[in-house]
């Protein structure tokens, strides 16, 4: 069947002149020699002299017309739809580049806030704003308070800060607070309960006795669910924010000798503090420290001398460098 | 006929290189030119004369909308003739089994002279006039409607070699296959048509 074919393909190249000299002598040898490849050809030849002999058809008059009518018709079409096409294009593109631009403006944002809120902790993080809010009114009163009472002493102060601490168990942090307060001598201090679950401590005293206040109170700290400082710093109002801070880090603040020195350890520990609320293993050091004991052993206070501690405060008041620290103690999460 | 390719090769690309400028009387001269061998293959592959007119003037416009971007690496003629055949190829398959059912209730039609004239021109020793075929418009019938129950591609292929007289490379080129496919697709075309020519008669 394969030669068959082969055999037409040689005698339909030999009837189209399409085959080489080499060829054409090879087929019209086995032609001569091969009747039934010279009837084969034959055949072909009448095929294809029937196929050629069909009459020429022609194409319409009004073809030229009709074509050019075509034409017109696609480009009139053509142009709208391409003019439509630019707009719904244009739409889109400029679409997807607002919304780019907007996503870029986004992240813009939050970067800059998160870089903001770590290079410049002084300012006042949305959190801490909140639980300003919250305690503004409670907090203005002692203010208000200490600048009649003890203003004298709060011009003199080389330190202001505010501690805002939360906790679940109010009551007794509260109760552990106050007692610290008393049994470390603290008489120039303000305080009071405004409400239930709130209480406002102003504290205005010597460095030794604020360090020796921390230092009780860092046996409390696994109870408070929140403790942030807000160190004031010249201009007024601006105030750099520590989160999460430790009372023994106040303690490190103020135990610098100098108000440059203050600002400067407190602009460290916000920064410090803001990175270690992102590190992942914040949760394990957290878990840890909720190991610790819980109970609190509140310090008894203990006579050393035969002098009134009052009358000692007083005295360290009057003539030490002066630390002022409002400590706001608010109940719940 | 092969005068008649050469005229158009040697002034095509004067033809085409003024359409492509946009001169609108070189589109004219352009579809005046070719328009009748056109509409011709068209009608010869499709069968349909509706058809034929429809695919040739949408070949021109084809063309035209085309014809800057035609790169000249094959022949403006059969890049024309290109889109002709694949526009017709592709309308046949389209309505295939339309038109295959339409020749078949049309068979018993064929006049006993006809047949008996038919069966003369395939034999051995007859001496077929194309004159005296081209003039028999029932034979011209059967040829026709034998050549569209060829498959497309083959029926093709002997259009552009024996009413187009295209040689086997403008058909590779037409058809974009290789030369040998051409030869092969030929030899199976006649040898298919011959023996549905003979199914007439028999």
């Amino acid at each position: 069947m394969k030669e068959d074919f082969n055999i037409d393909e040689m005698l339909n190249g030999l009837i189209d002149g399409e085959l080489t000299v080499r060829q054409q002598t090879e087929i019209q040898r086995l032609i001569r020699h091969d009747p039934q490849v010279a009837q084969r050809l034959r055949q072909l030849q009448r095929c294809k002299m029937l196929v050629g002999a069909l009459p020429r058809d022609e194409a319409p008059d009004d073809m030229l017309e009709r074509v050019k009518a075509s034409l017109e018709r696609r480009q009139l079409f053509g142009a709208e739809a391409g003019d439509f096409s630019r707009q719904e294009g244009a739409k889109h593109l400029l679409g997807r580049r607002l919304l780019a631009v907007a996503a870029m403006v986004g992240l813009i944002i939050a970067l800059g806030a998160v870089i903001y809120s770590i290079v410049a902790p002084e300012s006042v993080s949305e959190k801490s704003n909140l639980l300003r809010r919250e305690t503004g009114r409670i907090a203005a009163k002692p203010e208000h308070i200490l600048t009649d009472v003890a203003g004298r002493l709060v011009t003199a102060a080389t330190f202001r800060g505010r501690l805002e601490l939360k906790t679940a168990d109010f009551t007794a942090v509260d109760a552990f607070i106050r007692r610290a307060i008393e049994e470390n001598g603290i008489s120039e201090y303000l305080g009071s309960t405004i409400q239930n679950n709130k209480s406002v401590y102003t504290l205005t005293c010597g460095r030794d006795k604020l360090s020796s206040l921390l230092s009780d109170m860092e046996n409390i700290r696994p109870r408070f669910n929140s403790a942030t400082l807000f160190v004031e710093q010249e201009p007024p109002g601006n105030e750099i924010v520590i989160p999460a801070v430790r009372p023994l880090q106040i303690a490190e603040i103020i135990g610098r000798n100098d108000y440059q020195g203050r600002i400067e350890t407190a602009r460290n520990l916000a920064v410090l503090n803001e990175v270690n609320k992102h590190l992942p293993a914040r949760e394990i050091l957290a878990a840890a420290d909720s190991e610790k004991p819980a109970s609190i052993t509140i310090p008894k206070p203990v006579l050393t001398s035969s002098e009134k501690p009052d009358e000692k405060s007083s005295r360290q008041a009057e003539t030490g460098e002066k630390m002022q620290l409002i400590i706001i103690v608010a109940g719940g999460q | 006929m092969r005068s008649e390719t050469a005229n158009i090769n040697i002034d095509e690309a004067v033809l085409v290189e003024q359409c492509r400028r946009g001169e609108p009387a070189a589109l004219e001269r352009l579809i005046i030119k070719y328009q009748n061998r056109l509409y011709n293959v068209i009608l010869k592959i499709c069968g349909n004369p509706d058809d034929a007119e429809e695919l040739t003037q949408e070949t021109f416009v084809k063309i035209l909308e085309g014809i800057e971007g035609f790169s000249g690496r094959s022949s403006f003629y059969t890049w024309a003739f290109r889109i002709a055949v694949n526009l017709t190829i592709n309308h046949c398959k389209r309505g295939q089994k339309l038109v295959t059912r339409s020749i078949d209730a049309e068979d018993s039609e064929y006049n006993e002279q006809t047949k008996a004239q038919l069966r003369e021109l395939l034999q051995d020793d007859g001496s077929p006039e194309p004159t005296a075929v081209a003039q028999n418009r029932e034979m011209c019938r059967i040829i026709i409607e034998s050549l569209s129950k060829l498959d497309d591609t083959q029926r093709a292929v002997i259009v552009l070699r024996d009413i187009e007289d295209m040689s086997y490379a403008q058909i590779a080129d037409v058809l974009d296959i290789e030369l040998g496919t051409v030869k092969s697709r030929l030899s199976r075309a006649r040898s298919g048509l011959r023996e549905i020519l003979e199914a007439n008669f028999q």
